[in-house]
Parts: structure tokens; sequence; C-alpha cells
């Protein structure tokens, strides 16, 4: 395929796709679309690309862009996740932000829940019946040793516990008034969510297996999936090295003060402790079983 | 096979850089990101083949010319430095690549410039010197003999006086020592060794298109962003 000599757009955000290697022949999915640098790029180096959105107001904003770069080799399907049955059609499927699409269906189907809540405290971890249907939809869709990616942000984050703190100090000394009701309610419903939200990320490589992939490869990245910087194969940890990296969005004292307290803590965090469970964000990588 | 991603779209260059663990084999990654990116793998290929032509060891450079270039460059086994390295306690090392350059750079019929020579793109193992991140490479004339090893010394002294720019008498000694090592290897045309550090920076400047920089020439070297006086009181330093 030839490259359009005035087409200049770096796409450097869609680095986690450099873990898997494409080839001119393969044929991708891209669940949600969510990162329109990541499609632009697999474009580029597939033969064709789907993208399946539930919004179409989103999948237009996409058209736009992909007329821009003039991309050719693409096909967008405006349908629910879980209505689409493609069989063995793709060699990769990419999924931006996949855990809230999981955390949906884990919360809507209680069974699930309860089953794999069960299933953990008897520490059985023979793979089998946590079927969560989206995963079956995209184990389907892939052929044979076709390859799954996904990347998603870490809510298990130290700013999240901060935000528990502050609503925590500020309803000790000051009474609840409307004004905070919205914050309040945001609290409660991270509260609600957040036993789902470790179910599925603990059991994450669990329901992976038990939904037909194998070779699943764990990886830290830094500072977030949307733009990566760093990226870290927790199968390699201690072979790999660590430094702070961050974005830098404008200048000023305060800016870099708090630019130089984060990379501290993160030090900290990461190099000394290797707390990686505290990434920022994750991307996995797996393979469909032949 | 599995990656690790080491940087991202550094100083702008559109390029990634992934260290490979393929079975018992470690080799890294360049991966271009857009067009410019592209041009920047093509030109770090050009200067890997510059280098190792007339090279005693055999190194194994993956060119891959899809629409996004690839460049697969093997793991160098020996000593490396890292990025805050300073002269003291490197002096030893340094001599020998100062030694290093004179030999190659002087035997070699077509004169290139590396462009971002410092510690850490050079790995010594014994007596053998390897050099690596050849995005700046360029082609230019033999009178700027000297800009690579002085782009280097500037840099460790950069680091040496933690951006205070004063150094004690032994690292002024051993720059001098550094100055008279070079020189030695220089031609009577010589642009650079007369006043190296703002004939380097000189160098820079004018030339800056040949280094393929995207992104502001004063955030990637700090030879460009030290005043004058620093540079010449530097040169006074080396050149009495």
């Amino acid at each position: 395929m030839l490259a359009p000599q005035n087409s200049y757009t770096n796409l450097s955000s869609a680095v986690g796709l450099g873990l898997i290697g494409f080839n001119g022949k393969d044929i991708a999915v891209d669940y949600g679309c969510m990162c329109s640098d990541s499609f632009v790029y697999a474009s580029r180096l597939c033969k064709r690309i789907v993208g399946i959105n539930t919004s179409y107001e989103r999948l237009k904003t996409l058209q736009k862009r992909l007329v821009e770069e003039d991309v050719k080799n693409y096909g967008l399907v405006n349908a629910n996740y879980n209505e689409q049955h493609f069989n063995e059609a793709f060699d990769y499927v990419i999924i931006n932000s996949f855990l809230e699409q999981l955390l949906i269906e884990i919360k809507h189907n209680k069974s699930i829940f309860l089953e794999s809540m069960i299933r953990s405290k008897k520490k059985n971890n023979s793979p089998g019946e946590i079927r969560i249907g989206f995963l079956q939809r995209v184990c389907n869709g892939l052929r044979p040793g076709g390859t799954l990616y996904l990347s998603y942000a870490n809510k298990l984050r130290i700013r999240t516990l901060l935000l528990f703190i502050k609503l925590a100090i500020e309803s000790s000394f000051t009474a609840i008034s409307l004004k905070k009701a919205p914050s309040f309610t945001s609290l409660l419903n991270a509260i609600y969510l957040f036993p789902y939200y470790l179910l599925s990320q603990r059991g994450l490589e669990k329901l992976l297996k038990s939904n037909g992939f194998v070779d699943i490869e764990k990886y830290a990245v830094f500072p977030d999936h949307k733009c990566p910087l760093k990226i870290i194969p927790l199968r390699k940890l201690y072979e790999c090295s660590y430094e702070p990296v961050q974005h830098l969005y404008g200048e000023g004292s305060l800016k870099r003060i708090s630019a130089g307290v984060k990379r501290r803590v993160d030090r900290l965090i990461f190099k000394n402790f290797k707390l990686f469970d505290l990434s920022p964000s994750f991307i996995i990588t797996a393979r469909k079983s032949s | 096979m599995l990656c690790e991603l080491i940087t991202n779209n550094t100083h702008n260059n559109n390029v990634a850089l992934y260290k490979c663990y393929n079975a018992n084999k470690v080799f890294y990654r360049k991966a271009a990101f857009s067009h410019w990116g592209n041009k920047v793998i093509e030109n770090e290929k050009k200067g890997y083949d510059w280098f190792y032509k007339d090279s005693e060891f055999l190194i194994d450079v993956k060119f891959r010319k899809r629409y996004f270039y690839e460049l697969d460059i093997p793991e160098f086994k020996g000593r490396k430095f890292p990025s805050e390295s300073v002269i003291s306690g490197n002096e030893e090392s340094i001599e020998k690549i100062i030694a290093f350059y004179k030999d190659r750079w002087s035997t070699n019929d077509i004169f290139a410039i590396h462009g971002d020579l410092a510690l850490w793109n050079i790995i010594i193992d014994r007596n053998n010197i390897k050099i690596v991140d050849w995005e700046h490479f360029h082609y230019s004339g033999k009178e700027f003999f000297g800009y690579d090893i002085i782009n280097m010394l500037f840099v460790l002294i950069y680091n040496e006086s933690k951006r205070t720019f004063s150094l004690n008498k032994r690292n002024r000694d051993f720059l001098k020592k550094c100055y008279i090592q070079l020189i030695e290897g220089a031609g009577n045309s010589n642009k650079i060794l007369e006043k190296p550090f703002r004939n380097a920076k000189d160098y820079l400047l004018k030339y800056k298109d040949r280094f393929l920089i995207s992104t502001n020439i004063y955030k990637k070297f700090v030879l460009s962003v030290s005043p004058l006086s620093v540079l010449e009181h530097f040169d006074s330093i080396v050149t009495r």
C-alpha cells in the first residue's frame, strides 16, 4: 500500500498496537472505535478494518477523520456489540476501554457475578463455565490463532482514593448541601460498581481463558492507555526498567511542582515497590486457541 | 514475542522504541508512526550502514519498509552509560572514545556526523566501541571533524556542573587533554576546533535542517541553548 506523501499525521498514540504485529493480509475489527488514531494506524497496516459502535454520532466523527486521512479500506457498523455474529472473520480484534463493556454485562447479569464470587471463594482455578456474551462474540469473530488486543484504564487509582478521602473529610466538617449531591451520587455509584470492577479486573485472565483465549499477556501502561509513553510486560517485570513518565501540558511553577511530586510518588510505587497493580492503565493481548 | 515500550515520540520524532524479547534473543525495534517517522528511521538506517560498513563486526540491522517503516537493531553487549553521566569516573572511557573517533572518522572516505553523540549512545565492550541512535545522522564536510566529540564533551560538562557551568581544576585539565588528543586528528581547514564549543553551536544552528528534527532545536540539544559567553569560557579553557 503506497502512502500519500502529503499525509503527515502523527499516530504515536496508537503505539500500543505496535505490541501486536499486523501484516498486510490481516483483517481487523475495532469494537467501540474509541481511539481514531488506533483505527487509522491499523487501517494503514491491515488489508481491511471494520469499526463497530452503538453510537451513530461517534461513527460519523470517525468517518470524517477517515476521509481526511484518505483511508479507504474500512467498513463501519452501527450496532450493539452483542448483536454482531461474525464467524471467524478477523485476524485481530482491537478493543480500547474494554473493561467498561464487561462491567455493564457483569452488572446486569447477577448470575455471572454470583457464580464468579463463589468460584473465587472456592479457589477453583479451572476455567470453563463463566461465559461472558461479549467475550464469546469476540472469540467467535476471530480466526483460530487470531489476536485480541484490549486496553483499559485502571480505576483502582490513587486519584479515586483521594476523592474518597476528600469527600469523607468534607462530609465530616460541613453539612450535606445540594451542591455536593452530584459528587456524593458519583461516589455512591463508584462504591456500587467497585465489586464488579474488582471481579472483572482480578478475574480478567480467567474470564478470557474460559472464553477461548490462550497466551494471555498483560502490560502496565504509563501514563495512560490513550497515549502511552511506557509499556511494561508484567511477565518481564524484573528485566524492564521503570522511570516515571508523564504528559506535560502547559507550563507554570504549580504544574512543575505537582509534576515533580508525581514523579517521586511514581518512582516509589513502581520502581521501588513494584506495585504494578496500581498502574494507570493496562493492555492485554491474547490469542484464540487454534 | 514480548515487547516493552521504552520511549514514544521523544522530541516529537514520531518514532517509538521497543525492546523485544524473542525466545532467547533480545533486540530493539524502532517503529515509525507517521511519514516524518519514516524519514527518521530511513535516516537512522543510513547511519548504521555508514558506521558499520567497514566494521570488523557484522551487525544484523533489519529494515522493513511497509506503510510505516521499522528498524530492528540487535542488543549490543558491553558497558552502557546513563543519560546523566558526568566526566568524573568516565575519563578512561572518554579517552577511548576520542581515540576511536579519530581513527574511524578520519579514515572514512565520506565524512558524516552522528548528530547526537553522547555517552548514553555509546557501548564499550573491551576495545570495541559501538554507537547507536543515528536519527540525526547526516553527511558533511571533513572540515567539521570534531563536532560530535565536542557535543559529547559539552553534554558531560552540562551534567557535571549541574547547569552552573563551573568545573573543578581536575575536570578542566581533563577537557584540555581531550582537546589536544582530538586536534591531532584534524586537518588544516578544520572549522570546529579553533573555537570548538562556539563553532559547534554555530554549525548546529546553521545546518539544523540536516539534523532532521521536528521539534524546536533548543529543546533537544543543550549546546544550542547555552549562551555564547559560556561557550567562549570553555573554549578558552581548552585552547589556552
